[in-house]
């Protein structure tokens, strides 16, 4: 009897370098492929909304950001109507249209804002997701866009940024859990905007709630908050609190949770690079 | 002063001027840049530049003495100044209304730029930009 033998067929390995001319390296492949396309319209992710005019993104929402009128406003400065940048008046906007309350915002310190805001709620939109994105073609207008912002380096400064949370340290749990004080020790000099963060732990609230207390881009705080757990001082709450009835005795109670895919894609990427 | 740009295009007219830059000190992204890039990459040196203003933002030891803790500025710091063989960095903290982390990053050539003029001019813009 003559086996014949073959050699197992090669693992599939992806070719970074011609995945990323196909759009498949990006953070987003389906954003990748309307950019290039020059889409208009809206698309929806799992953790937020980007709107595209012509292939560059001109908004973004996330429900983990503050959106623009909440950063303006908490600390008493609801923009005064500028009136300044065109087309402003919509409801989508509210933040521009809202009636004067306080000091002027100038048209200045709006651009800067609205980009901070832009990248910030992208930064969610862009996030690992567990459902694929719905883009809808639409050719309204974005009421207030200034400054569009390409596909290219948004998706470059999301990917930067999660390198930026990953070196401080490199525990994603901090993002989503509500955070607790594992002790009350007096915490060492902190900066004033530190301090603002630590103050409002309390083991229900997670980063995203001190955000928007804050009026703090939510990117932003996740950084803080990710220098107070490496500094010990703060820690994610554990997933499964201690039950009253205590049934169970204590054992890994991570270890039967299903592996989530965004830990394969991150085991799989992390081996393809070694 | 209308916007970022503009803010940018004013700084780039000091004398001396090699490029410009609005940077967000907490994520290290460039919000404007003008000109040319200290390095030849704007974001690079964005992030290398927001790490050091980041870094002496917090620090106690940089903050006037006569901020009592509670009420300490935000951030405790008016601007940094760095100098090399050729040229100056100017970085200028732009105190905004709402929360926010940014500076004003001036690259000068140190043959024509005028350091003090520079630094007098930045914190203008910077009040300008913001404050109208």
């Amino acid at each position: 009897m003559t086996a014949v033998r073959t050699p197992p067929p090669r693992l599939p390995v992806r070719d970074k370098a011609a995945a990323k001319e196909c759009g498949w390296g990006g953070v987003s492949p389906m954003l990748t492929r309307l950019a290039a396309e020059r889409a208009t319209g809206v698309l929806v992710r799992e953790y937020g909304t980007l709107h595209l005019a012509e292939g560059q993104v001109v908004h973004a929402e996330s429900p983990c950001a503050p959106s623009l009128d909440l950063l303006l406003a908490v600390r008493g400065t609801p923009d005064a109507g500028t009136g300044g940048t065109e087309g402003e008046t919509s409801g989508r906007h509210r933040a521009a249209s809202r009636p004067a309350e306080g000091a002027p915002v100038t048209p200045g310190a709006l651009e800067l804002c609205r980009l901070v805001a832009l990248y910030d709620a992208a930064y969610f939109a862009l996030g690992p997701s567990s459902t694929p994105g719905r883009f809808r073609y639409d050719d309204a207008e974005v009421p207030g866009a200034m400054r569009p912002v390409p596909v290219a380096d948004l998706e470059r400064e999301t990917l930067r940024r999660r390198d930026l949370l990953h070196r401080i340290w490199p525990d994603q749990r901090t993002d989503g859990a509500p955070l607790v004080r594992p002790d009350a020790l007096a915490a060492p000099s902190l900066t004033a905007r530190r301090r603002a963060v630590l103050n409002r732990v309390d083991g229900v609230r997670t980063a995203a709630d001190i955000a928007r207390e804050l009026g703090r881009p939510a990117f932003h705080t996740l950084v803080d908050v990710r220098r107070l757990v490496a500094a010990g001082l703060v820690s994610p709450r554990p997933q499964a609190p201690p039950p009253e009835p205590a049934p169970r005795a204590a054992g890994p109670a991570d270890r039967d949770r299903d592996p989530d895919i965004t830990l394969l894609k991150r085991l799989r990427d992390a081996l393809e690079a070694l | 002063m209308p916007g970022i740009d503009e803010c940018l295009l004013e700084a780039m007219r000091l004398p001396g001027a090699r490029g410009a830059a609005l940077v967000d000190w907490t994520s290290g992204l460039a919000l404007g840049t003008v000109g040319e890039s200290p390095g030849g990459d704007h974001e690079t040196a964005a992030a290398e530049a927001a790490e050091l203003a980041r870094l002496a933002a917090e620090q106690h030891a940089f903050a006037s003495d006569s901020d009592p803790q509670e009420t300490e500025a935000d951030p405790p710091i008016e601007d940094l100044i760095l100098s090399n063989r050729d040229s100056y960095h100017v970085l200028r903290f732009v105190p905004t209304s709402f929360d926010s982390s940014v500076f004003l990053h001036l690259w000068l050539a140190r043959a024509e730029g005028n350091l003090a003029l520079a630094r007098i001019r930045l914190g203008e813009m910077a009040g300008r930009l913001v404050l109208g």
